[in-house]
């Protein structure tokens, strides 16, 4: 049995928004202006959710008392797939030494499915910043097969200092914005959402026409600059999807402004769309890399932008970087999108696409 | 139908399991966290050399985590000077394993890690029943389910190595079944204990493993 999964419900919380639709209209408003986070002797551009709870346990659930709100009626028994790279590690960064960690390291999913209503099975996916997709990828191929009929998704990455300092550490962050693939960009610009989709097997507006997962061992905080494991996964999921290369009508961006891995995506989108390439968007400089949840996040941000057919400049982008040779959307469209890819290159050598198909 | 190719237990103390890394691979394995070694020691055991470019998927479950990498980073974070050691970061991204266990087995094209909420109970059902859907659509040869663990002082390691096709020495065959049936083994961490005694001393034709939750199809083991 194979059947088709669909994308029938989204919700979404993060600094450009509290809802789906906030964001999308935040994004084509060109809103994008990070907060700051402050860590020792430097501080860093972040993108915070913008909640009135202050202690970090009370923020968590206020995020996901405002997420149950806004997806609707489910059943409580519908399996929850849950993507975080941190989990609820700013909570003992909170509580301070002696840290105590639970003897099951994802504890907090549990905590999750309870605040969501849920009490149905309960799964947790680690995969830095592609979770997101391998969370999809599990849960869709359950529907796909016949072995559930519905699932929630969600992408769960809430502020935490941990992981700002890993990344400090690495030298890996900009000190002022994302510029995704600009002469200038510097590094990234860490953020905060949580967001939540729900498949199921009944038809909506958009389905998931292929999602494939891999890995490029390069390196483990960095792809294969020269883009061939990258061009080789979309590659994958477009032969998945069935379709070709020619008729994905946009990218969805990983690029986050990262010297390398900006330069590793760019490679491997000229191997894979050649002269015809489609337009190229990013959404981290309006949000953020929310890492665990950017799967997530930015599906339902894509998603509100291309149903209301918004499609957002790409923010942080001035000039071209002469090795990249290409450059992201830098205008305002209101193009009717029919099939968008989206990428994801994680942290640890973690690959995904997604292609998401509009109904007809 | 998918086939079950080996069942591998490995159980360490903290100071065995360098040494076990460097009998596996002929050399050690530099700024290693335990979970990474703890792969690569089971994933190499799980498959022969002649298996290892074929097409491969790693599904792998933890209860710990990288328990004692979290601690230290939270030490550093918290009571340092704010911004950790690299590498001990990336210590406590249990991504990076499958990053370091690629080059050892070079048709490794997908890693995914779920981190278990409870200390019994394990998702053995779903990672099957991925593996079952995977194998079956063409996507992947051959699929390691697995679940990796350690402590301050032991670390251990259970391995289920899976075919689409049968191989000369499967030891059975999976397949789902619709309903999850009452009299089936938990699914809790220590199922591959049971599927190993099953295999070594249980006469009967087939062992059932029952989903945690309901949900997910219950897996039935049949020899081969």
């Amino acid at each position: 049995m194979s059947r088709p999964v669909y994308i029938a419900d989204r919700t979404l919380l993060c600094a450009a928004g509290n809802s789906p639709t906030a964001v999308s209209s935040a994004l084509w408003a060109g809103e994008c202006t990070a907060g700051r986070r402050r860590l020792g002797e430097r501080d860093f551009p972040y993108f915070a959710m913008k909640l009135a709870e202050a202690s970090w346990l009370a923020r968590a659930e206020q995020a996901i008392h405002l997420l149950a709100a806004q997806l609707g009626k489910f059943d409580e028994k519908t399996p929850l797939f849950i993507a975080s790279s941190s989990f609820q590690i700013g909570y003992f960064e909170e509580l301070g030494a002696p840290f105590e960690l639970p003897a099951a390291n994802a504890q907090f999913s549990r905590q999750l499915a309870d605040w969501l209503g849920l009490s149905g099975p309960c799964y947790s996916f680690s995969n830095a910043c592609t979770s997101g997709f391998s969370a999809l990828d599990a849960a869709r191929s359950l529907i796909s097969a016949g072995q559930i009929d519905a699932a929630i998704v969600l992408g769960v990455e809430l502020a935490n200092n941990s992981t700002l300092a890993g990344f400090a550490a690495m030298e890996l962050l900009s000190r002022t914005t994302a510029r995704p693939f600009d002469v200038r960009r510097d590094g990234l610009v860490l953020g905060e959402a949580v967001g939540a989709v729900r498949l199921s097997a009944k038809p909506a507006t958009w389905r998931i026409a292929g999602l494939r997962t891999g890995l490029d061992a390069y390196s483990t905080t960095g792809p294969d600059p020269d883009g061939g494991p990258i061009a080789a996964l979309m590659a994958d999921c477009l032969q998945e999807a069935n379709m070709p290369a020619s008729e994905i009508e946009l990218v969805k961006l990983q690029a986050a402004g990262s010297p390398g891995t900006d330069l590793a995506e760019a490679n491997a989108l000229r191997r894979v769309f050649r002269e015809r390439m489609p337009p190229l968007l990013s959404l981290k400089p309006y949000l953020g890399h929310t890492l665990g949840a950017s799967g997530i996040a930015e599906l339902v941000a894509l998603l509100a932008c291309l149903d209301a057919e918004q499609i957002p400049a790409t923010a942080g982008f001035a000039e071209s970087d002469p090795e990249i040779a290409m450059k992201p959307t830098v205008v305002r469209s209101n193009t009717y999108i029919e099939r968008a890819l989206l990428q994801l290159i994680g942290f640890g050598g973690g690959l995904a696409s997604l292609i998401i198909e509009r109904r007809q | 139908m998918i086939y079950l190719n080996a069942v591998v237990t490995r159980n360490f103390t903290a100071a065995e399991l360098p040494g076990a890394v460097r009998a596996a691979l002929g050399k050690p394995l530099r700024r290693a966290a335990t979970l990474t070694q703890l792969a690569v020691v089971g994933a190499l055991a799980g498959l022969p050399p002649e298996r290892r470019h074929l097409p491969t998927a790693l599904l792998w479950q933890t209860t710990s985590g990288p328990r004692n990498e979290t601690l230290n980073l939270l030490a550093e974070v918290c009571n340092g000077p704010a911004e950790p050691m690299p590498y001990d970061f990336l210590a406590t991204q249990p991504a990076i394993a499958a990053a370091q266990l690629k080059p050892f087995l070079p048709g490794l094209q997908s890693a995914t890690c779920l981190p278990l909420a409870d200390e019994t109970a394990a998702h053995w059902s779903l990672l099957l029943c991925l593996a079952d859907n995977w194998l079956s659509a063409g996507r992947y040869a051959q699929i390691l389910c697995a679940q990796l663990d350690h402590a301050s002082d032991s670390a251990s390691g259970h391995w289920l190595a899976l075919s689409a096709a049968p191989l000369e020495n499967s030891l059975a065959s999976l397949q789902l079944t619709g309903t999850s049936p009452e009299n089936g083994v938990p699914d809790t961490c220590d199922f591959p204990a049971h599927l190993s005694r099953w295999l070594a001393v249980d006469n009967s034709a087939s062992l059932l493993l029952q989903s945690a939750a309901g949900q997910v199809p219950a897996v039935e083991f049949a020899r081969t």
